[in-house]
C-alpha cells in the first residue's frame, strides 16, 4: 500500500499549478498507484482566516464518495488567529479532519509562541498529528513577494522539546537533516515522521540508519513538487539499506502509525 | 508518463483501494455523489523497472576534490541506470580563474575519466580572461578525451568578446559549451551577491544569435533559477540547448520547457541531485519517444557532431 503524507489542492499565488485539484490529484495517484493521500489547502497558507480554506476543502471532499475513501484530510490552523480553538474543535469533530498543518514563517508567529505550544498540545491530547513543512517552495526563484528564509530540520526543535509527546509530520526536508547529538536524540525517541519529497533526503539509506526506519514516509509534496521524486528515493534503496518490510513502513506503514490507522 | 504503463498493473489491483484497506470513508461523513475515479494499488517495483528501462546521459554532472567522489556519484548513477555522466570540475565562483585553477581542475576530471572510462567522459574548464592559456588547455584535454567545456562559471559572461575565440575554437571541434546561469536572479532584479559576470538568459540569446553554428547548454533550470522566465527567454535561440539538472524539481518544469523549447533542445542532467533529475522526467507528461530524445537520443546526437559515438 502506497499512501503520500503530502499533498495539497488549492492554488499559489506566484505560479500557476496543474494538479492542484481533487480530481487531478486523484488522477497522479492512479499514475503512480497511490492508494490514499494527506491532503490539505494551499489557500489557508494565504487566506488571513485560515478556516475559509478549511471549510473549501471539506466541501470539495464532500462532493464525491471517492474522495472520502482516497483522501484525509489535515486542517490549516492559525494559533494567533481569533476563533482558532474553535476552528481546531470544528474541523476536528464535524470535518473529518485527521491532522494539523501549521505555517508560522506565512503567519508570522513563533514555533514556541504561547498559542502555538497551546495548540500543539491540543492536538497531542486529542490524537492529531502536527504537520510542519521546512518550506513550501523554492526561495530562490519564487516571487519577490514570497517569504525568503527557509527552515533546517533544526528550526523545528524547539517545538518538539516543548511538546515531546505530540505527533508530528516534518514535511519537505529541503535543507539540512544534521541536527546536534542531543537534537538527534530527541527525534529519535519522538513521534515524527519525515517525508521523501524534499531534496536534502539525499541518502535516505544513511538517514534509515541515523535516525530509525520508523522516521520516514512517503511524500510527494505535490502539486508544488514533481510527482514521482519522493517515491523514487524509497524504490531505488538497496536491499542492503531497506528489505521489503521496511520499504513497505515507508510507503504506507509508518504514516498509518502516527495517523492512528 | 506512467500513466499506459502504471495503469495496466492496475487493472487487477482494484480491491487494494484505500478506501477498502483502510475502511471507507476516512473522514467519517457521506457524500453527495458516486466515486468515478480508477484506484490506485499498483505494484511498486514496476516504477524502477520504468526507470532502468531508458538509457540515459547525465549531461550536467560533476566530480570533486573530496574523498568519496567519484565513487558516491557513481553510486547514484548506477541506482538510476544513468549510463554516462559527463563530468566537469567546475572552478570556485569567487576565484581569479586562474590558469593553475583551471588544470587542476581539468586533472582531477581527467583522473575520473582514467578510473571509470566506460562510465565518465570528460568536459573541460577555461577562463577567456586567459585566452593563450585557454586555448592551449582546450587542446591538452581535448587531445585527452574531452568534448567540450563543462561548468563554466562567472569569470567571464558568456557573450563577452574574450569568450569569441573559445567558442570559435569549439565550433571548429564541433562541441558544446556548457555555461552556468544567475541563480539570484530569480526574483527579477540580479542579487548582490551575485558575480558581476553571471551570465543572464539575454546573455546566452545574444551570444546564440552572434554565432548561430556554436552549440551552447544553458545550466540547470532545476538549479534555484527562475526557470519560466529562462524557457520563455530562450525559445527563438535554437543552438542554446537545456539541461533539466539542479535541486529544485518543481512539479510542471519539463512540461513548460517542452512548450517553449521543444523535444530536441532538452537534456537529461542532474547536477548531482540524480532523484531530482530522473524523478521529473518521470513525472512529467512524456511519450516514450520524448523520454528517450531528453535521456539520451539529444545529447548522443550533439556528441556525434564531434566525433563521439555513445550508441
Amino acid at each position: 500500500m502506497l499512501i503520500d503524507s503530502n499533498a495539497y489542492i488549492g492554488h499559489w499565488p506566484f505560479r500557476q499549478f496543474e494538479y492542484n485539484t481533487l480530481d487531478a490529484l486523484l488522477g497522479r495517484m492512479a499514475e503512480f498507484g497511490t492508494d490514499a493521500s494527506v491532503v490539505s489547502s494551499l489557500n489557508g497558507i494565504f487566506y488571513k482566516n485560515t478556516q475559509a480554506a478549511n471549510e473549501e476543502l471539506y466541501d470539495s471532499l464532500r462532493s464525491k464518495k471517492i474522495y472520502q475513501e482516497r483522501f484525509i484530510p489535515f486542517a490549516v490552523i492559525n494559533p494567533i488567529y481569533s476563533g482558532w480553538q474553535d476552528d481546531f474543535e470544528t474541523c476536528r469533530t464535524k470535518m473529518g479532519m485527521k491532522g494539523i498543518r501549521l505555517y508560522p514563517k506565512y503567519h508570522d508567529y513563533d514555533l514556541t509562541d504561547p498559542s502555538c505550544v497551546e495548540l500543539v498540545k491540543m492536538a497531542r491530547d486529542r490524537g492529531l498529528p502536527v504537520a510542519l513543512s521546512l518550506r513550501m517552495v523554492d526561495s530562490r526563484p519564487t516571487s519577490w513577494l514570497d517569504i525568503e528564509k527557509e527552515w533546517s530540520l533544526k528550526d523545528v526543535i524547539p517545538i518538539i522539546r516543548l511538546v515531546p509527546d505530540a505527533r508530528y509530520l516534518i514535511l519537505n526536508v529541503a535543507n539540512s537533516p544534521d541536527l546536534s547529538g542531543e537534537d538527534t536524540e530527541l527525534l529519535r525517541k519522538a513521534e515524527i515522521l519525515m517525508d521523501t519529497s524534499g531534496r536534502n533526503i539525499i541518502n535516505l539509506g544513511e538517514l534509515l540508519v541515523k535516525y530509525g526506519k520508523n522516521k520516514f514516509c512517503f511524500g510527494t509534496h505535490s502539486p508544488i513538487l514533481d510527482y514521482c521524486t519522493g517515491l523514487l528515493r524509497i524504490e531505488a534503496l538497496r536491499d542492503s539499506e531497506a528489505d521489503e518490510n521496511t520499504k513497505e513502513l515507508l510507503r504506507s506503514g509508518n504514516l498509518k502509525s502516527i495517523l492512528g490507522m | 508518463m506512467l500513466r499506459v504503463n502504471r495503469r495496466e498493473f492496475v487493472a487487477n489491483t482494484a480491491a487494494s483501494a484505500a478506501g477498502i484497506i483502510l475502511g471507507s470513508g476516512l473522514m467519517g461523513f457521506t457524500s453527495k455523489e458516486k466515486s468515478d475515479i480508477p484506484s490506485g494499488g499498483t505494484k511498486k517495483e514496476s516504477l524502477m523497472q520504468e526507470v532502468m528501462k531508458y538509457r540515459k546521459i547525465d549531461t550536467h554532472a560533476h566530480v570533486y576534490f573530496s574523498e568519496d567522489s567519484p565513487r558516491t556519484q557513481i553510486d547514484f548513477a548506477d541506482r538510476l541506470g544513468i549510463e554516462k555522466l559527463m563530468i566537469s570540475r567546475p572552478m570556485v565562483p569567487f576565484s581569479k580563474g586562474l590558469p593553475e585553477e583551471f588544470r587542476k581542475c581539468n586533472d582531477l576530471v581527467l583522473r575520473c575519466v582514467k578510473q571509470h572510462p566506460d562510465r565518465f567522459i570528460g568536459m573541460l574548464v577555461v577562463n577567456p580572461t586567459y585566452g593563450k592559456e585557454s586555448l592551449e588547455e582546450i587542446k591538452r584535454c581535448v587531445d585527452a578525451g574531452m568534448v567540450g567545456t563543462g561548468e563554466l562559471y562567472n569569470h567571464v559572461k558568456i557573450n563577452d568578446p574574450s569568450f569569441y575565440p573559445i567558442i570559435e575554437k569549439f565550433i571548429d571541434l564541433k562541441m558544446i559549451i556548457l555555461m552556468h546561469t544567475a541563480i539570484g536572479y530569480a526574483r527579477v532584479k540580479l542579487n548582490a551577491h551575485e558575480p558581476r559576470n553571471i551570465s543572464l538568459p539575454e546573455d546566452f540569446v545574444d551570444i546564440a544569435k552572434r554565432y548561430p553554428e556554436a552549440m551552447f547548454q544553458f545550466a540547470h533550470i532545476g538549479g534555484g533559477i527562475d526557470w519560466e522566465y529562462a524557457c520563455k527567454a530562450l525559445k527563438h535561440s535554437p543552438n542554446v540547448y537545456v539541461d533539466v539538472s539542479g535541486s529544485n524539481n518543481a512539479a510542471n518544469m519539463i512540461d513548460l520547457a517542452i512548450k517553449y523549447l521543444g523535444e530536441d533542445r532538452l537534456l537529461f542532467g542532474c547536477d548531482n541531485s540524480f532523484y531530482q533529475g530522473v524523478g521529473h522526467i518521470f513525472s512529467a507528461k512524456l511519450t516514450d519517444a520524448q523520454r528517450k530524445k531528453i535521456f539520451f537520443e539529444n545529447y548522443s546526437q550533439i556528441l556525434k557532431k564531434g566525433g563521439k559515438n555513445v550508441d
